[in-house]
């Protein structure tokens, strides 16, 4: 059970570097973070966690010169000597010149992303519901995942008057089943709450695959229609985001929207934006400096139209923050962490019906970029992955290797899911994607599995 | 802090717990980067606290707090063994774990010079100059050099009687040099990519780098990159400089001998291996000129220390000997299961983790010859360096890797450059294509502070003895 340390209390400790004297502004940022995990492989639980820390980020700003110290020490007295430390740093170093200055006081948009129900969460409650799912898991069968619940409460402050404090919820139970003859099925549910996690199901949908996907035929690399699962499609929307919606690599030059504002980039029923003021997402509706979130459109109707910005890229592009600002010091620039892609119509058994040969993809596995301005990735495929013959699963397949740019992948969007779920590409953001139907998709390698 | 250590084993064993260990500690790093003669940031963390491990009824829990008096240890160490007795409710196998001596001992990197104290001052004008070195290369875009230093201080109890303070002190710095053109974007780093060489050592490892000196030629191979011609895609022989073969090594090998992947522990997030538990002494997993190891006391290397996370003792063990396989890296839980003994490789990412199976230092075992030596004795092939691109399946069988730059290699001579490299394989194939390995001349011992694993991910900070090396029939240039 986690209590909320509440927002006078991070006040109380915040003042202890605001009240930093010699620096032209202080900003502070604090989190606590509180829960508690429950692993699981072979069928058993093998790790039951519980962590709670809280830790401070003071920066401190003098004459454009800008210093940063982190501890967590989360006291009146641990906030003022991480000020002072900052205050040395700045003292040293050369001046930025494109210092924008901190976020000015601005209330940040009410959203209630809190459930009681996921910080209460007991290790028992999590190995009841570990329990279920590997319960409903077929005889032959081994379960491993885990469920892991967590309060965070995020507070900024800083000497122009801002005070954000939100707190939140994150829950998810996510499972690889393996089978018989090497077939394997994954499944997860990411949600703020506890309510919204169905262990037993999650369970039955890895075990169905798992059970579909045995004995796995090898089929040679090449071109294929694909359907993507909401796993998958996050995977390319979050590379998207890395390579392409960072203000930074934008403005630098080096995103792969270069030269292309206002141009088609994708199928028409492709739309993405990224709003931290929606309750469907995860997450606290201010970014890292305090900056209220926007709702920023990045792709409508598959034309491109704008990349997130913090204050520093902000001032260097003409613009205003849209609140998308990481912790300081950021050399990587601003980050889109509550992303969304827009629902069609379609569901994942229609654009199977439609399609005459493809591969049906549940996940794709350990992705990188192979280059950034062709927005090209490479990745694998894993944990069901079956070939499409005449508008049905055919057959499971191993494993292959694509390499593919994603704009090249959203340009042949065929048909888009009509539901969105919530999934992770990196640990740290959030995707409410539907699946997706693309005509051209390139596998270049296969393995054993 | 070794009086928390044994306090917090004293209440987990008074709430009930049949075995205990505690590791209080503090880790405090320090970062610097310098842009475009700019500072990109500098920043100082610390963080404190203590993590209990406890077993109850053969069940592990884990609970970990940052507050350090008394009644909070003691509501930690109670929670840890409802954490235990939780997972008690499914039915499981207990836990059973491989003996170790109980240790009373300390431990520290050998370290000449305390990075901590060298003055700001001077590692900023260090940077600065790289930078500025950089700068001065036409047709550049971004000139950017880091320096990285850490400190983990640790204090290890258990009820078996352990007791052992520790100092890991690691120092790393680079350069790294952008040039952008029409659509595309090159990179060069040095002495590797990805914030450059980190060592365990101390500020005189930083002195050793030559950033300054090599700052003006890796800007040039930055800005020649781009109007250099793709990679042709073909089969061919492939030679890997030492960096890349650090990442080879770390991807293809490293991750596949962890016991627990083996054993399915991390099947559902980072996967498993194509090893199997009886893999020992059957398994050829590359040519004859293929020995690994993995050693926990190699001087300088990210995966160096005096005991692992479970009061083990650090050591150094053959993975692979003349291209068969021999030993997985094992915990104690994980040794136990196949009946052997720890060889000390459980290591977590600070006192708010719990250990999990980590590389310590997987080196290849050098050979003869320089990798100019290896190049000249090359007709026709393909030679890569310093990697800027990784990618591997669940069981670490398909690789895909990408470099900053490559050369045609023909009758034994660089002759063309490529941008854009990179080359795909399949593990136990591409190691059992290599038919030549460099000798102590150029093997380095590189760090690898980024590994991820676990839930919560963890970050791991290990090491890699690498050699340049040549592979046979290798797919290079993979298209989408």
């Amino acid at each position: 059970m986690s209590e909320l340390l509440g927002a006078d209390e991070f006040r109380r400790v915040a003042d202890g570097a605001l009240s930093l004297r010699g620096a032209d502004g202080v900003e502070v940022l604090l989190m606590h973070e509180a829960g508690g995990l429950t692993r699981f492989a072979n069928s058993e639980i093998h790790q039951s966690i519980s962590r709670e820390d809280t830790g401070l980020r003071v920066r401190v700003v003098k004459g454009g010169h800008v210093g940063v110290a982190a501890s967590n020490e989360a006291t009146p007295e641990g906030a003022s000597a991480a000020a002072s430390s900052a205050l040395e740093m700045a003292d040293i170093v050369a001046a930025d010149p494109q210092w924008p200055g901190l976020a000015p006081a601005a209330p940040p948009p009410q959203v209630d992303r809190y459930f009681e129900a996921t910080a209460n969460a007991t290790p028992e409650m999590r190995a009841e519901a570990v329990g279920e799912l590997i319960g409903g898991v077929s005889p032959g069968c081994r379960a491993a995942g885990a469920y892991e619940t967590t309060a965070v409460e995020l507070a900024i402050a800083n000497s122009e008057g801002q005070f954000c404090w939100a707190p939140s919820t994150q829950a998810s139970l996510t499972t690889v089943v393996t089978g018989p003859d090497g077939g394997s099925g994954f499944a997860e549910t990411f949600a703020g709450s506890v309510d919204a996690i169905d262990a037993d199901a999650i369970g039955r949908t890895a075990a169905d695959k798992a059970l579909a996907s045995a004995s796995p035929r090898a089929l040679d690399a090449g071109p294929y229609t694909v359907v993507l699962e909401p796993a998958a499609t996050a995977t390319l929307v979050g590379f998207l985001a890395w390579i392409g919606f960072a203000g930074r690599a934008y403005i630098e030059g080096r995103s792969c929207f270069e030269g292309k504002q206002g141009q088609q980039v994708a199928a028409p029923s492709i739309s993405i934006w990224d709003d931290g003021t929606d309750p469907r997402t995860l997450g606290a509706p201010f970014d890292f400096e305090g900056t209220p979130k926007q709702r920023v459109e990045l792709v409508r109707d598959g034309v491109f139209r704008d990349v997130v910005y913090d204050r520093r890229t902000a001032k260097e592009a003409g613009r205003d923050s849209t609140g998308h600002g990481l912790p300081a010091p950021n050399p990587d620039g601003p980050f889109p962490l509550q992303l969304f892609m827009d629902t069609g119509d379609a569901t994942v058994e229609e654009m199977i019906r439609s399609t005459e040969r493809g591969l049906l993809v549940t996940r794709f596995h350990y992705s990188n970029i192979v280059n950034p301005m062709e927005s090209s990735i490479t990745g694998m495929t894993r944990d069901g992955t079956f070939l499409i013959e005449r508008g049905e699963i055919a057959a499971p397949v191993r494993n292959l290797r694509f390499t593919q740019s994603i704009l090249s992948a959203l340009s042949s969007v065929s048909m888009v899911g009509r539901e969105a779920h919530l999934a992770s590409e990196f640990f740290f953001s959030a995707s409410r994607v539907p699946a997706l139907k693309v005509d051209e998709f390139h596998f270049s390698g296969v393995s054993d599995h | 802090m070794l009086e928390v250590a044994k306090t917090a084993v004293e209440a987990a064993r008074a709430a009930g717990a049949d075995f205990a260990d505690a590791r209080a500690g503090t880790d405090e790093s320090e970062s610097l980067t310098v842009r475009n003669q700019e500072m990109e940031g500098i920043d100082r963390s610390t963080s404190t606290g203590v993590g209990i491990r406890v077993l109850v009824g053969g069940r592990w829990g884990f609970a970990s707090t940052s507050r350090l008096d008394d009644g909070e240890i003691d509501r930690t160490a109670r929670l840890a063994v409802a954490m235990a007795a939780a997972a008690r409710q499914l039915p499981g196998d207990a836990v059973t774990l491989s003996p170790v001596e109980p240790a009373i001992a300390s431990w520290r990197t050998p370290v000449k010079e305390d990075p901590f104290t060298v003055p700001l001052e001077e590692k900023v004008a260090l940077l600065m100059e790289a930078s500025r070195q950089m700068q001065g290369v036409p047709g550049l875009s971004f000139a950017e050099a880091g320096l990285d230093f850490f400190r983990r201080s640790t204090w290890f109890a258990s009820s078996d009687g352990a007791q052992i303070e520790q100092v890991v002190t690691n120092s790393g710095g680079g350069i790294e040099a952008t040039a952008v053109g029409e659509g595309d974007m090159q990179r060069r780093s040095y002495p590797n990519s990805f914030r450059g060489h980190v060592k365990a050592a101390g500020y005189e490892h930083i002195r050793t780098l030559g950033l300054i000196e090599e700052a003006e030629r890796i800007g040039a191979e930055a800005v020649a990159l781009l109007s250099a011609p793709e990679c042709p895609s073909e089969m061919t022989t492939l030679v890997l400089d030492s960096g890349q073969m650090e990442l080879q090594i770390h991807e293809s090998i490293g991750h596949p001998i962890e016991l627990d992947r083996v054993l399915g522990m991390e099947e559902a997030y980072a996967g498993s291996s194509w090893l199997s538990p009886d893999a020992r002494g059957s398994v050829r997993y590359g040519s004859d000129l293929v020995s690994i190891t993995a050693d926990a006391t190699l001087a300088g290397g990210l995966g160096t220390f005096g005991f692992d996370d479970e009061g083990v003792p650090a050591q150094r063990v053959p993975i692979i000997v003349d291209g068969m396989f021999e030993n997985f890296l094992t915990s104690r839980e994980t040794a136990a299961v196949v009946g052997q003994t720890s060889n000390a490789t459980s290591r977590a990412d600070g006192w708010s983790h719990l250990p999990l199976i980590r590389m310590t230092n997987v080196s290849i075992e050098p050979r003869e010859g320089t990798l100019a030596e290896i190049i000249g004795d090359t007709e026709r092939g393909i030679f890569m360096s310093t990697n800027n691109s990784w990618s591997i399946d669940d069981k670490r069988i398909n690789f895909q890797f990408g470099c900053e730059q490559a050369w045609r290699i023909e009758d034994g001579r660089l002759t063309t450059l490529y941008r854009n490299p990179n080359y795909t394989g399949i593990t136990p194939e591409f190691w059992g294509s290599c038919d030549a390995v460099g000798g102590a001349e150029d093997w380095v011992v590189w760090g690898t502070p980024n590994c991820g694993k676990g839930q919560p991910g963890q970050v791991g900070r290990v090491g890699h003895g690498a050699a340049p090396a040549r592979f046979r029939n290798v797919q290079v240039g993979v298209r989408g």
